[in-house]
């Protein structure tokens, strides 16, 4: 199996790395760059907690192979707060105790920062309509909702 | 951890088909590979080589011509047919259909071709397709482009006509009727997102006059499926529109073959074939 | 005037308890900066993998795993007899890797260790087993049958905690019995008898975060493990108990957990991983389960059978039940015994019930290990006992709101424990009342479609924490030489944020603002203090207790060494605002930062030290329960709630809309409003979940049929109720801190019977067994027809 070359901006920041085809870009982001924040939940693409944005768009990292993302731009949690500054999706997790355990916090919040800043109004159907492939065990989901719509609310007035 | 393969990312649709005679049987077609790498991580299949199409121009192209067809590249993802101007309205039955596939960030990915070529029984695209006519056009690199009707695409339980050196290039959507009404019901065991238990997508116009039924079904034989039987029964003379949708209720109920496995029983299956068709057939005569 | 935790008054608002302070791990979070325990990397770690049995119930003949062996980056491989040991929580009867025979399907046979993954997987599809099938016991009346084929035929020689009784040569891992008043006259006095049979399916926790452990057994006998767990202190006495090392020699760490639920309480592959770290070479090992495995080996929760026989007069006064319980407990007892034994003593759920016979067993079968799950018994036997009760209402041409209200269980009456429960236990009819109220109870549901109808359905509940009367909490505050605070405690942060609601306290009563408190973010056995387990809805009241005395412990030391600064006897003195001052006087007054650190007199004259105060707490006078009438106080405190639904019920699918959901529960004190709400909308939704649509579906070998998140369905953001509505009542209870009681598990018990409830009034079918899936529920219905 041979390696390939792949050359990738992750989060602002130009990367090359030597990787095996077989090698997930969810397994990129956690075992070769280190990036903790992306989960590892179910590899099947049924819990979206490895969710990331690839070029600009929301997609389960467990289901796309390293080596397909050479020339691209990912956007993992860790590039979501800008110079310390909590992004306004993450202070409306925060303000609306959209988060319990954590785990799927990440994912939630790549889908609500894509969501916000393409729909600047989205309704209450829209928000479920692109979350409903993640899952949350803790939170029943309603926080989250609620946040995602703040959030918007905020990108309006700004 | 996937098992392990050589990557190639062809740039054009000859070299691709080069590989795919090279390889054969050891190769696999990667798009969207949402269904792809959970069979190769689950070990059902074991490539020994993935072939990416997603770099291949042509094969990204989506395109509709007025008074011809829809013309959908093997790489086209289901996002990409649900974005394309005017195709809520123009093919509605498919656009539901693709809409209920999976979730929103997963069709971000999958695609259409790869949903018909993989041939789960429970494809949702594909009683859509079924009811308007689609076409595969498959290639390779000896014979050029055949076009086969998407009823003789399927011939199993994930598995289609498709030999090992071949793709299916696009697939081809003909215009529909005139005013058409169409509409895909998906039948799940939850409210959000699922596999359905049982799909059901009817289309129905007026061809001078006449109604004019067409019904397919996914989940409920070892293929999706167009029952072209009930179709009959709505072009007979001496039935009230009620007798008829009953007579089609019927014969649809005869002519699918429901599984009993995780999602569902045959027996509620077969019932469920029932209640969605009546359904979705009094919806559709009132509706043109 | 507000009432504080002595029942005392005070003039003054409280600053921070009962408000919805943001989480104080919430930055944390978002930032994807949180710490869980897969993230973790040490020096030359390895990797370990798991065979699993394919059979419900074999006898081991042979492994042979040379080719494993050879795979390039093995380290070793490990099976059952390398590790002669057995774990339990209160029975010892777990193998570390299967010894002997395999007893469910996806029990460890075999551990791969590996300096990489990928060759741990590749070795682990090269090692040969050769197996004898045995007959299966796969249902739990099943296992109780005599001659049933014997999940553990050395039951007898088992170590076992003197609160359970295992029956040897049989497959009942605990018997509880209860006997309250006369249960022959009770059924004379009853004019109506109405008796019932219940049943749920295994379920699992589906934590976001799967098992994963890395265990280090160090050169020098030390052992080192990181966990994603809730019990820091119970992995260590367990696993201490278990190989022979003493307390000292063992460290566990755990850090953030991705939701536990009751999946990660007790102890489960940590002994794995330590033997195999030995094994290995002093290796650090690590194994993290994929979904798939999560859901074929990790431990889930317990099936449940149940009949009930209850006794009324005709205008509603319960006058008897006879109840029968039988948990199905697996292969392994783990907690299911003490499930079991839970589920007796609260068996009538929150009612008064004056004669009693019942009888609670935890069984063997060859089935996954049932473990702790949130409820703990009483989401099984509620599920059990709403329906009986709306049953018996429905008999007797009572409304089932009114007819429990009628025998809801109040200050002053005896539970099934005897014991009496006292004036400020939590008021269930205030409940019962505020979910009524708030659907709209009596008003009629129409809707346009024929094929569908809309109707409600109410359930109660009641919960104490199911452990031991020596259970215990303890905290530390420990002050920075710059006035700010380090609160370390034991509960284990694994969503429910309890340790948002003790900063608070800790601010409270320190009087130091809530930013320069500082949660420790991790527990480590060496470092943070003794915790019982992060389970029972125990924490918040006992780690709050525990913060409470840590703070007055802590103003104590203050108070002796300003006392002697400002020459001021210790009763002038107060603090408030990081300041100590002479009542009265704030003119005269130290800064806290000039004394924590000990104070320094001009001349360099020092005198007091480095402020640490401590806490610890445990329950007043619970007791053991009588060994055959099961009469005692095991109660710390119960919560009692209501919950109640509106669904709309489509007649030819079966299919079911819940519109609305709401809970009320008697939390005695929100500590934090905002917190509470998310236990409760959480766990009402997990609720659902579970009722809707979960299940482990099995082949007839005992084979799991669906491990995995696109066939194990949970709810997703689609599934929620349009309305959700969480209501708060607080009636405090004297003993709490600050009034508080406990809420996590609560939220969770009750929903599943309130929709079957609905869908009885509805329609007037009975559905008495889970999940009420659409398929299930339309199958009912149509044998009704």
């Amino acid at each position: 199996m041979s390696r390939r070359k792949i050359r990738f901006k992750i989060n602002g920041v130009e990367k090359t790395v030597e990787v095996e085809p077989n090698k997930t870009l969810l397994w990129l982001i956690r075992e070769e760059l280190k990036l903790k924040g992306t989960k590892k939940a179910c590899e099947r693409g049924d819990c979206g907690l490895c969710t990331v944005l690839l070029n600009g768009e929301p997609v389960k990292s467990c289901l796309v192979l390293a080596v397909e993302v050479d020339g691209s731009d990912i956007l993992t949690v860790e590039g979501l707060a800008k110079n310390g500054e909590l992004a306004p999706i993450q202070r409306a997790f925060i303000e609306h105790g959209a988060t319990q355990c954590g785990f799927c916090t990440p994912a939630f919040l790549i889908v609500g920062h894509w969501l916000i800043n393409r729909n600047p109004n989205p309704s209450r159907e829209e928000v479920v309509e692109a979350i409903n492939g993640l899952l949350c065990r803790c939170t029943g989901y309603k926080p989250i909702i609620d946040a995602i719509l703040e959030a918007a609310k905020y990108m309006r007035r700004t | 951890m996937l098992p392990k393969f050589e990557y190639y990312s062809p740039t054009s649709l000859s070299e691709a088909l080069d590989l795919l005679e090279k390889y054969g049987e050891d190769a696999k077609i990667i798009a969207g590979g949402t269904d792809l790498l959970v069979s190769m991580r689950d070990r059902i299949l074991k490539p020994k080589c993935l072939i990416d199409i997603k770099k291949i121009p042509e094969l990204r192209r989506i395109e509709y011509k007025e008074g011809v067809g829809l013309t959908i590249g093997a790489a086209v993802t289901f996002k990409d047919i649900l974005e394309y101007p005017n195709l809520e309205k123009k093919y509605r039955v498919l656009w539901e259909a693709v809409k209920t596939i999976g979730d929103m960030i997963l069709r971000n990915r999958a695609t259409l071709v790869g949903n018909i070529c993989n041939a789960s029984p429970a494809a949702d695209s594909a009683p859509a397709l079924l009811i308007l006519d689609a076409r595969a056009r498959i290639i390779n690199k000896n014979d050029g482009v055949r076009e086969v009707p998407l009823e003789r695409f399927f011939i199993g339980v994930k598995k289609t006509i498709l030999k090992p050196t071949e793709i299916v290039k696009e697939v081809f959507v003909p215009e529909p009727p005139a005013n058409c009404y169409g509409k895909y019901v998906k039948v799940m065991r939850v409210q959000s997102e699922d596999l359905a238990v049982v799909g059901v997508a009817g289309l129905a116009y007026r061809d001078r006059g006449d109604l004019i039924i067409r019904l397919a079904y996914s989940s409920v034989a070892p293929t999706p499926i167009r029952v072209k039987e009930v179709e009959e029964v709505f072009k007979k003379k001496n039935m009230s529109l009620d007798e008829k949708i009953e007579e089609a209720v019927k014969i649809s109920s005869e002519k699918v073959s429901p599984i009993s496995d995780v999602r569902g029983s045959a027996e509620y299956r077969l019932n469920i074939v029932k209640v969605a068709t009546r359904r979705l057939l009094k919806e559709l005569v009132e509706a043109v | 005037m507000f009432v504080n935790h002595e029942g005392g008054h005070y003039l003054e608002a409280l600053k921070y308890v009962g408000k919805s302070i943001t989480r104080i791990d919430a930055v944390e979070k978002v930032l994807g900066i949180a710490e869980y325990a897969s993230d973790i990397e040490l020096p030359r770690m390895l990797y370990a993998k798991l065979l699993l049995s394919p059979y419900a119930h074999a006898k081991i003949i042979s492994i042979n795993y040379e080719k494993a062996l050879r795979v390039p980056g093995v380290v070793s491989v490990a099976v059952g007899d390398d590790f002669p040991f057995r774990v339990g929580l209160y029975v010892n009867d777990r193998n570390i890797l299967a010894r002997k025979k395999v007893r469910w399907v996806g029990e460890p046979v075999a551990a791969v260790v590996a300096e990489d993954l990928e060759a741990a997987e590749e070795a682990v599809e090269l090692i040969e087993v050769e197996y004898e099938p045995l007959p299966a016991v796969l249902d739990v009346r099943e296992a109780l049958k005599p001659g049933a084929p014997l999940v553990h035929e050395e039951l007898g020689e088992y170590a076992h905690s003197p609160a359970f009784n295992p029956i040897a040569g049989t497959n009942i891992a605990n018997r509880f019995t209860l006997k309250k008043g006369n249960i022959v006259e009770g059924f004379n006095k009853s004019e109506v008898v109405v008796e019932n049979e219940f049943y749920m399916p295994q379920v699992s926790h589906v934590q976001m975060e799967t098992h994963v452990c890395i265990g280090h057994y160090m050169a020098d006998g030390n052992i080192k493990i990181w966990t994603s767990a809730q019990s820091p202190f119970t992995v260590r006495y367990i696993l201490s108990h278990s190989i022979g090392v003493p307390l000292h020699r063992i460290s566990v760490y755990v850090p953030y957990v991705g939701g536990g639920f009751g999946g990660k309480a007790g102890i489960n592959f940590e002994p794995l991983v330590v033997l195999l770290s030995k094994k290995a070479g002093y290796r650090p090992v690590k194994l993290e389960l994929t979904r798939e495995e999560h859901f074929l080996a990790a431990p889930l929760r317990q099936g449940f059978y149940a009949k009930i026989k209850t006794g009324v007069t005709k205008d509603g006064k319960i006058m008897a039940e006879k109840i029968f319980y039988a948990f199905d407990a697996g292969a392994y007892a783990d907690y299911g015994v003490n499930v079991a034994r839970a589920a007796g003593y609260s068996c009538t759920g929150p009612y008064y019930v004056p004669n009693i016979e019942a009888e609670s067993l935890a069984v063997y079968t060859n089935h996954q290990w049932g473990t702790a799950f949130r409820g703990f018994g009483h989401f099984e036997f509620l599920w059990a006992i709403e329906r009986q009760m709306e049953i018996v209402a429905s008999k007797l041409g009572i409304d089932p709101v009114e007819f429990r209200l009628k025998n809801a269980l109040l200050p002053g009456l005896t539970t099934a424990t005897g014991e009496v429960l006292r004036e400020d236990a939590g008021r269930v009819d205030q409940c019962i009342e505020a979910v009524a109220k708030e659907l709209r109870w009596g008003e009629p549901t129409p809707t346009n479609d024929p094929k569908k109808v809309r109707a409600k359905g109410i359930a109660a509940l009641w919960k104490a924490p199911a452990m031991p009367p020596n259970a215990a909490s303890s905290a530390i505050i420990k002050f920075n030489e710059d006035g700010t605070v380090l609160l370390s405690v034991g509960v284990t942060e694994i969503g429910q944020g309890t340790v948002t609601s003790l900063a608070q306290i800790a601010a409270e009563e320190l009087g130091v603002p809530i930013e320069k408190i500082r949660v420790v973010p991790f527990r480590h056995t060496d470092l943070t203090p003794y915790s019982w387990q992060t389970v029972a809805s125990r924490n918040l009241f006992m780690e709050g207790r525990a913060v409470i005395r840590a703070a007055r412990d802590a103003k104590e030391q203050i108070l002796e060494i300003a006392s002697q600064v400002l020459r001021a006897p210790k009763d002038d003195l107060i603090i408030k605002d990081e300041k100590v001052w002479v009542k009265g006087r704030p003119e005269w007054s130290l800064h806290l930062k000039d004394i924590v650190a000990g104070y320094v007199y001009p001349n360099g004259n020092t005198i007091g030290g480095p402020i640490i105060g401590r806490g610890y707490f445990v329950g007043t006078r619970l007791s053991y329960l009588d060994p055959e009438t099961g009469q005692g106080y095991p109660a710390l405190k119960w919560t009692f709630g209501a919950q109640g639904v509106e669904i709309e019920l489509d007649l030819e699918t079966g299919e079911v809309k819940v519109l609305k959901l709401v809970s009320a529960f008697d939390v005695g004190k929100a500590i934090n409003p905002m917190l509470v709400i998310g236990q409760i909308i959480g766990g009402g939704i997990q609720s659902l979940s579970l009722g809707m649509w979960e299940q482990y579906v099995y082949d007839d070998k005992g084979r799991m049929l669906n491990p995995n998140l696109t066939d194990y369905k949970i709810a997703r953001a689609g599934d929620i109720p349009e309305e959700i509505i969480p209501i708060i009542i607080e009636n405090p209870q004297s003993d709490g801190p600050y009034g508080a009681r406990g809420v996590a598990e609560l939220s969770m018990l009750s929903v599943p019977a309130a929709i079957a409830n609905a869908i009885f009034h509805a329609t007037g079918v009975n559905i008495n067994d889970l999940p009420l899936t659409y398929e299930n529920i339309w199958k009912a219905l149509n044998k009704k027809r």
